[in-house]
């Protein structure tokens, strides 16, 4: 009797230490004086509303007419950059004309789990204002648990049926839209984008990105292995390329040349193409380089790399930012006016840390 | 004999200076831009000439007709080939390369000038670009580079053993002045 008790509570023990859970986690967010309402992803599109898909937004209204622009970070939640420019976006900047939505971490499930592909650490703690705070350095994908279905062993984008052969690429949120009301969790993540952008009639939008930075590396046995093409590069949907165009000689003139990529009509599922072709806005995609996803490499520095560091990477995505505001302006009637926000110069001089709250 | 030996040196000394003199080179107006590879350099091309004050039409993948090259003086080609721009205009670089080779010949015929450019640097050069400038040099009339794109010193010899015009530049946004210059 006793054995068999035994044996009942170790199978218990058992299936209770494989059954796996999803982790839920709220960034650290400390809006500034521009934020006037917050929000949630759910707000557009019900459906989201207690999951872990579910994600804060944050309104800038000047209250004065003008364009509405839309700046996404975290769509993949390692390229910690672009979660950091939305945070020093929202805890600094002024919205003096026109409405700016910001939701710093696009995928929040994907910031519930460590970076898949290394032993990158989760969390890093910088100095800011208030003393410490931590950067959650996540995977590119929502966590398994939150898509609560098994990757398929391909991926076939909706409604266009282009097929990835890595199923995993079911749960990028920058493969999966335009989304899908009644798909799987990760459709349903980049549809509630879509109906934002909709309803909020938001005039452009920024995805921001990292990749492989550009430096060319050597392993131990002495290959050579080439840098990444993508990082310093703005792509943009057709409707917003002469407005890339420019923005991207103004990057050039002040000391950070980026280039110009149109948005590929073949290759589906991207921001820059299906919000551009599923909405009224333009929509744009940028890319910093991390040096956390070079292709090889150990103990990376993704926070002060000597060449790549996190407030120069920051600093990128803020510039452009305000070299799209700019240049939209040229091209547009309605006109968007933000202030507040740091220079490039005392970016790099203080640190992130130093416009953080 | 000391006064034409004197006279003899000034006229050496005039003729060699003339020699060596920088020759104004201008084109003219109105300028077709189009695309060599289906890059958005072109694009870039076009917003400087628009700020640069250019009287330009941009077509970015122009049929390759005496009928659409008609009503211009100067035919600026953009190379820089791009998957996604060729993939958006439906084509490969053969047959990209098919139409700028038709358009430069038509050019020739009507005695329109062609101004090679590379405008978009060292991130734009590769074999099917290379393939498309190859193709179309002996058609330039000058070349416009920006200076890292001739890292491997490809445009210089290429000014060198064709015998044309080179002007190179560090910025793309210094092609609006350039442009100014050059369509006087």
């Amino acid at each position: 009797m006793r054995k068999n008790i035994t044996i009942i509570f170790l199978a218990f023990i058992f299936i209770i230490s494989s059954i796996t859970f999803a982790e839920f986690i709220y960034p650290d967010i400390r809006p500034g004086y521009g934020v006037t309402s917050t929000g949630w992803l759910s707000d557009y599109f019900q459906p989201l509303k207690d999951t872990n898909l579910d994600t804060p937004i944050f309104i800038m209204d000047s209250g004065n007419p003008g364009a509405t622009f839309l700046l996404m970070g975290g769509t993949h939640s390692r390229e910690i950059a672009t979660g950091v420019s939305a945070l020093v976006f929202l805890e600094n900047a002024l919205v003096k004309k026109g409405r700016v939505i910001v939701i710093p971490y696009a995928n929040r499930s994907a910031l519930s789990i460590e970076d898949q592909d290394s032993d990158i650490p989760h969390f890093f703690q910088i100095e800011t204002k208030s003393g410490p705070r931590f950067i959650i350095y996540g995977d590119r994908r929502t966590d398994i648990n939150d898509q609560k279905i098994p990757d398929p062993e391909k991926y076939t984008h909706y409604p266009s049926g282009m097929v990835i052969d890595d199923g995993a690429e079911s749960r990028n949120l920058n493969r999966n839209y335009p989304g899908k009301p009644d798909g799987n969790p990760t459709q349903q993540l980049a549809y509630a984008i879509l109906e934002l952008i909709r309803k909020e009639e938001v005039d452009f939008n920024l995805d921001m990105h990292e990749s492989d930075t550009p430096r060319t590396l050597t392993d131990s046995q002495g290959n050579v292995y080439e840098g990444g093409r993508l990082a310093y590069m703005l792509v943009c949907h057709q409707k917003g390329l002469e407005l890339g165009a420019i923005s991207v000689m103004e990057m050039e003139d002040m000391g950070i040349p980026m280039k110009l990529e149109e948005s590929s009509v073949e290759f589906r599922g991207l921001s820059h193409r299906e919000i551009g072709d599923h909405s009224n806005s333009i929509s744009f995609l940028s890319e910093s380089p991390n040096p956390g996803q070079e292709r090889i490499g150990e103990n990376k520095d993704v926070i002060n790399d000597p060449d790549y560091p996190l407030k120069h990477r920051v600093g990128m995505h803020l510039e452009l930012i305000k070299k799209l505001f700019s240049t939209y302006n040229l091209f547009y009637e309605e006109q968007i006016v933000v202030e507040n926000l740091p220079e490039y110069d005392l970016l790099m001089e203080k640190g992130v840390g130093y416009f953080l709250n | 004999m000391k006064k034409i030996l004197l006279i003899l040196i000034i006229s050496l000394l005039t003729v060699f200076g003339l020699a060596n003199e920088e020759k104004t080179i201008a084109f003219e107006e109105p300028v077709l831009i189009t695309s060599g590879g289906q890059s958005p350099g072109a694009l870039q091309m076009m917003v400087l000439a628009k700020t640069g004050g250019i009287n330009y039409e941009f077509v970015k993948d122009i049929e390759p007709t005496a009928e659409n090259l008609a009503a211009f003086k100067t035919l600026i080609i953009v190379i820089g080939a791009s998957g996604k721009g060729l993939g958006a205009a439906g084509i490969d670089v053969d047959t990209e390369l098919e139409r700028l080779v038709q358009l430069v010949n038509i050019a020739e015929e009507k005695e329109i000038k062609v101004i090679l450019a590379q405008i978009e640097g060292a991130t734009r050069r590769g074999s099917s670009s290379d393939k498309i400038t190859d193709a179309l040099t002996d058609f330039a009339d000058y070349l416009l580079i920006k200076s890292d794109a001739d890292e491997d010193g490809k445009f210089t010899s290429i000014s060198e053993e064709k015998k044309i015009p080179i002007r190179f530049f560090e910025k793309t946004s210094d092609v609006k002045d350039i442009l100014k210059e050059l369509f006087l």
